[in-house]
């Protein structure tokens, strides 16, 4: 028995060790990510300075970069195989005799280098799909690392735990192989239940990292987790869990656009795409208030070719919320392809918030009826931009584009929090999960909602528990303590099963509510992964529950 | 030590069999030191180290140099602790292969760890060096020059006999192993800027390019 203590301590001590390991590596990474973000943020200002010019192009020739006028027959310059923009000799770099680029095209090739991007692309050809796990996986360390030192480490070390394991399940579902994967069973693990089971230890800190560190380990293992098997450990313990942002509010946009009378489901055209667009951003940092001013638009494309008629409009969205919250339009002018609109749109976020998100601003031909011709839009990514620097706030002439697919799939979700408890109630076989309420505190226009809370916990026979929280009308902060109780789970079942909590709007006119986010716990396999789909509180939804997920550390 | 005044980030990791030097390879390495003692790694480790790359032109003329940020993994020999080391493989962009040249054993363990890191590494053909430590016990010596370097080519990994204890090869070999990872790193950029460019229609004809290779005026 001595023996066997002994062996134990100096595996705790192992594990710390480990665990400091990955604490310096954080600190290379978070040295690396800053190290990229500056890269990157030059880059665009070296973009910026040229985009300025972008409308003198057409008038008078001259240099996209560094704006010099070019000549007719001496220094006519030349057009970047990359950007397609017409250069000066002076702003290229030669690749070989035959190759050259301009000075953003280089720079733009160059920060993929230097940020080993080329690695990472060669890594997702053997491992598909895997993208960001890596990157979860030091987020995670990080917040434990700013835990440590608090008072509640033991919930928070759990918090981790249970956000990560959510983001495994996130990213395992997309993936289709995921029964194919086993859990590697190590040491570790089995050390961890043997103390469990004597059950002598308080729940101390030392434990609780040990849990996080098999999870830690099997992430980066990339073999399947056994969240339900940890989980059972955590319930023991009577903590509190914080499930990290269920995604509220950020679904898939085709979901809100049925409930929207936005154009994404109506009456469509396709025009080429031509013409530039004028605008300024700029965020007011005592407001908290991102402020875009959209002047106008010109030589824009006719919404109707043949009629020769344009009634342009500009639409924006800061994705990756597509509800209606986050759309804003201007008004209508008509007859015209050099529209001037002089308008001003405001979206209420928090700065950090920004980082996360993209503006799409586009530019929309309205005809008759619904039909509506999409005429070009920018996308604008806001980590890069430098909302600091004054001339980032000038106006700026910026080309339309066509339409990017999925411009949002990288983006890092937030939606809000969900603040969960959970027990497991051993003789009496049931599992009780409690909710004490939940934070959503980054969300505008909460308060006009009723809110409710519902839960399925899907069994290994493929059964499933469904429950539904009371209504809560038009509070920020919707607390609803309350208690979800699911009878005769026993705890070998709950190692296969998986519950999933989301956050609906409940309609007013009843048949459709609005699926707002939601978090899966625990679970392995496929079984609640095929069923997700088939989950429905509301028809319009059911198809898109699982997609609805966005996970944020 | 980690300012963000570098280049490149380059991530290298050592394995093979416990007690083959791993650990006090890298410590020579970066500190140009020497433990005799054998003090097990537990799990995994690493060490950091700032060295100056310097890109060699096409036709070896210089070219340019580069500050390299070398993050050097040290994992644990020890079968127990396994599972654990092999994780860290795919974060790895190169490997030092080590196996000590007075074990006839830890020699053989050398295809074994080959197939490890086919299994785990980010590709399937990452670079390697192999490298025998402990050359300069040279009367306990078990495996031959020969043995190693036929095994080596078979792989076709460049193969070196170090010493942790005198710093024999120790330096040549990282550096070796960092070379073959910037050709790398250059070969991948040139692929992706080539078909960047013909999809571009580009009208000039591709050669092998040298990114690094700075401007002229043309």
């Amino acid at each position: 028995m001595a023996c066997e203590f002994n062996l134990n301590f100096l595996k705790e001590l192992e594990q710390e060790a480990v665990l400091e390991v990955l604490h310096r590596d954080q600190m290379v990474r978070k040295t690396e990510e800053e190290r990229i973000r500056k890269l990157k943020l030059q880059l665009q200002q070296l973009r910026w300075k040229g985009a300025r010019n972008v409308s003198h192009e057409y008038q008078e020739r001259s240099c996209a970069r560094c704006q010099k006028s070019l000549g007719l027959l001496m220094n006519r310059g030349a057009v970047c195989n990359g950007c397609s923009h017409r250069v000066c000799s002076e702003c290229r770099v030669c690749l070989n005799p035959c190759l050259w680029k301009c000075t953003v095209c280089y720079a733009h090739g160059d920060v993929k280098v230097k940020a080993g991007e080329w690695f990472f692309e060669e890594r997702a050809k053997k491992y598909p799909g895997e993208a960001n796990i890596l990157h979860f996986l030091t987020l995670g360390i990080s917040h434990l690392q700013e835990l440590g030192q608090s008072k509640s480490f033991n919930k928070s070390v759990e918090n981790l735990f249970l956000s990560l394991t959510t983001h495994i399940k996130k990213i395992s579902k997309s993936q289709n192989d995921m029964a194919d994967r086993h859990l590697l069973t190590t040491g570790y693990g089995q050390n961890v239940e043997r103390r469990k089971q004597r059950r002598s230890q308080s729940d101390t800190a030392i434990n609780i990292t040990s849990r996080v560190f098999i999870l830690l380990y099997t992430v980066s293992n990339w073999n399947q987790v056994k969240p339900a098997c940890s989980f059972c450990r955590g319930v023991e313990t009577h903590t509190k869990i914080l499930v990290l942002s269920s995604s509220l509010l950020h679904c898939e946009g085709s979901l809100y656009s049925l409930n929207s009378t936005c154009t994404d489901s109506g009456n469509f055209g396709k025009a080429n795409i031509t013409g530039e667009i004028e605008f300024a951003i700029r965020y007011i940092f005592k407001a908290c208030v991102l402020e875009i001013c959209i002047k106008g638009c010109k030589n824009l494309a006719y919404g109707e070719e043949k009629k020769k008629k344009c009634n342009p409009y500009v639409k924006v969205y800061l994705l990756p919320d597509k509800s209606p919250r986050s759309k804003w339009k201007t008004a209508v002018k008509k007859s015209t392809v050099d529209p001037e609109f002089n308008e001003t749109l405001k979206y209420k976020i928090e700065y950090s918030q920004l980082e996360s998100r993209q503006l799409q601003i586009s530019v929309w031909h309205a005809g008759s009826l619904k039909y509506r011709v999409f005429l070009g839009e920018v996308v604008i990514p806001l980590a890069a931009w430098n909302f600091e620097e004054n001339s980032m706030q000038l106006f700026s002439w910026y080309q339309l584009k066509p339409k990017l697919e999925k411009h949002e799939e990288d983006l890092i979700q937030y939606g809000g929090e969900l603040l969960v408890s959970a027990r497991l109630t051993v003789p009496a076989q049931c599992k009780n999960f409690q909710f004490e309420g939940m934070k959503c505190s980054k969300i505008s226009n909460l308060a006009e909602l009723s809110l409710f809370l519902g839960s399925c916990l899907t069994l290994p026979d493929q059964a499933e528990v469904k429950r539904k929280s009371p209504v809560l009308k038009k509070e920020a902060c919707p607390q609803w303590k309350h208690l979800f109780v699911f009878d005769g789970v026993t705890p070998a079942q709950l190692q296969q099963s998986c519950l999933h909590l989301t956050v609906w709007d409940q309609s007013v006119f009843s048949s459709s509510d609005y699926f707002l986010g939601g978090a899966k716990l625990g679970a392995t396999g496929k079984h609640c992964h095929l069923k997700t789909a088939q989950w429905s509180l509301s028809p319009l939804s059911s198809q898109r529950v699982n997609k609805g997920f966005g996970f944020n550390i | 030590m980690t300012d963000g005044d570098y280049d490149y980030l380059i991530k290298l990791l050592a394995l093979g069999d416990s007690g083959v030097g791993k650990t006090t390879f890298l410590y020579r390495y970066t500190d140009n030191k020497f433990n005799p003692k054998f003090i097990t790694t537990v799990g995994i480790d690493f060490r950091e180290k700032r060295v100056v790359y310097n890109s060699r032109g096409a036709n070896g003329s210089p070219g340019k140099t580069f500050k390299v940020h070398l993050q050097l993994w040290d994992t644990a020999g020890q079968e127990r602790f396994r599972s654990l080391t092999t994780a860290f493989f795919r974060d790895a962009m190169g490997f030092l292969l080590m196996f000590d040249l007075t074990s006839q054993q830890s020699f053989l363990n050398v295809r074994n760890w080959m197939s490890q890191l086919q299994a785990n590494a980010y590709c399937e053909n990452p670079d390697i060096v192999l490298i025998g430590n402990k050359a300069d016990l040279s009367d306990q010596r078990e495996v031959n020059e020969r043995q190693a370097k036929d095994l080596a080519d078979k792989y076709g990994i460049p193969y070196f006999e170090t010493s942790a204890a005198t710093g024999q090869n120790v330096e040549k070999a990282v550096d070796t192993l960092l070379d073959l990872i910037m050709k790398r790193m250059e070969q991948c950029v040139d692929k992706t800027q080539a078909s960047d460019t013909a999809n571009g229609g580009s009208s000039g004809k591709l050669e092998p390019a040298k990114p690094e290779e700075k401007k002229c005026a043309c």
